[in-house]
């Protein structure tokens, strides 16, 4: 490097390390127009869009669900409304019919913000596009079950389910326990291991791992194990 | 072996071509951000990597083949050095299928490490090949091969820019081509759907050669639906290349 150089560096070297002052320093000028992640976003028609796209819609499905991961995520921080949930995921579902990952978290996401019938027409659309798939029958069989209590439509959906290849072993076994209408805990505890056992996402492993506490504790609860556990008991 | 001779002179010239390595590296870059995007999902992380590297090949790939594509020959004919080449035994259809082999190597190189970048970090990923991208990738191939074709023909008739805005605009109606047909059906009257229907049948419906979708989730394809998209994509890869010639043996080079 001659000396001549040196001031053209320097005022390189003073660039570059002027960026990241100056990005906060307009970061905390910015003026606040209501954005960020949990801004209610402005969805347009998947009709309307998905042609637009120009054959990249699975690349804006991918862009959409990222979104919505962001919402979910900021809207459980703050004020765990979410409004705008069912139309990101229909969105998205729209526009990757084949998304499953897509209505079994939608799906889920909808069930925690207890948007119960936006979660069943999500798992609906998601059976009707995909019907080879178990895994939406069987969570939508899981909604009824656990959250909606409604044993019937679980047991139709769980019929769905098990009718289909690659479904889980222990489907049998939870839809002959929902035919003798006992031990809707121990199904409770056994749906919630198995998503514990079978996700490789860590928030659906602790939201799984969760229930499941809750559920021991009212299977210990239960008058049964109290009598048992008091005549064991000196 | 003419052809051939064309052909490498056009590759090497292509690979020359600093606008070809910010495309790629861009499009490699595209496939590595991939990496960083999965981690901001729940969920569908392979699908993210696979839809974005196959996005990332069919848009560097449009745009490779459109911009070197439409100056392929109008710059040989503004630099006049195309002269010497048909001064010699060599004639203007080998020259115009010289210089399209030429560009679909490049095209071929590109895409293979473009894939190659994608199958890499899908197979990270997933612990596993994805060996069913492959019939994907190869329609883009052919898609961008087609949109080559269709570059070279509009250059031997008009200027660089027009050529690349007619080339571009192919592009647009050739993925559109299915949504036109199906607005035409529900909405359009008889008129409007005989034209629509012969429009989609004169440009090539891109919308075929992108299996994109069904590749990334597995989803099966009617039977020998890929040699059919093949040879759909060639027949017009062959008219297209016809009509250049055609064109170009009438142009006054004088």
């Amino acid at each position: 490097m001659t000396w001549r150089s040196v001031p053209g560096a320097a005022l390189l070297l003073a660039a570059a390390l002027s960026v990241v002052p100056l990005s906060s320093a307009l970061e905390a000028r910015a003026p606040r127009l209501g954005g960020g992640a949990a801004a209610e976003p402005v969805l347009p028609r998947a009709a309307v869009l998905r042609p637009l796209l120009l054959g990249f819609h699975p690349l804006a499905a991918d862009l959409y669900w990222l979104r919505t991961i962001q919402y979910v995520g900021a809207h459980l921080q703050t004020d765990e409304r979410f409004q705008a949930l069912y139309g990101l995921v229909d969105l998205v579902t729209s526009l990757d019919p084949h998304f499953v990952a897509a209505y079994q978290l939608g799906g889920l996401f909808l069930v925690i913000a207890k948007q119960f019938p936006e979660a069943a027409a999500i798992y609906e659309k998601g059976i009707a596009a995909n019907p080879l798939r178990w895994e939406l029958p069987y969570d939508l069989g899981r909604m009824y079950f656990l959250d909606l209590k409604e044993y019937d439509q679980a047991l139709r959906w769980w019929l769905v389910a098990d009718r289909l290849p690659g479904r889980p072993h222990y489907l049998p076994r939870m839809i002959a326990r929902l035919y003798a209408k006992t031990g809707a805990l121990e199904t409770a505890f056994e749906l919630w291991k198995a998503m514990y056992e079978t996700t490789d996402n860590e928030w659906v492993k602790q939201t799984a791992k969760r229930e499941m506490e809750k559920v021991l504790a009212q299977l210990r609860s239960r008058p049964s194990v109290r009598a048992g556990q008091e005549e064991r008991s000196p | 072996m003419k052809v051939i001779a064309i052909a490498l002179m056009a590759f090497t010239e292509a690979v020359r071509d600093r606008i070809l390595y910010s495309l790629l590296a861009f499009a490699l870059a595209m496939i590595g951000s991939s990496t960083i995007l999965v981690r901001l999902s729940v969920g569908g992380e392979e699908k993210i990597v696979k839809d974005l590297g196959l996005s990332a090949i069919s848009l560097m790939g449009v745009l490779i083949a459109v911009f070197i594509g439409v100056g392929l020959v109008s710059r040989e004919i503004d630099r006049r050095t195309i002269y010497p080449v048909l001064a010699r035994p060599v004639h203007r259809a080998e020259f115009i299928l010289g210089k399209f082999c030429g560009l679909g190597l490049t095209l071929l190189v590109n895409v293979a490490v473009m894939a190659a970048g994608l199958l890499g970090i899908a197979r990270v990923l997933e612990g596993r090949w994805s060996p069913e991208l492959l019939p994907a990738v190869l329609l883009l191939f052919v898609e961008l091969l087609l949109l080559t074709a269709a570059a070279i023909l509009f250059s031997t008739f008009t200027t660089p820019t027009l050529s690349a805005i007619f080339t571009l605009s192919l592009f647009v109606i050739g993925r559109l081509s299915g949504d036109l047909r199906a607005f035409a059906q529900q909405f359009g009257g008889r008129a409007t759907r005989a034209l629509v229907t012969a429009l989609t049948y004169a440009l090539p419906d891109l919308a075929r050669l992108n299996i994109g979708e069904a590749s990334v989730h597995g989803l099966p394809l009617g039977h020998g639906y890929v040699p059919l998209a093949l040879l759909y994509g060639t027949a017009y890869l062959v008219l297209f290349l016809a009509a250049a010639i055609v064109l170009f043996q009438r142009r006054d080079l004088k």
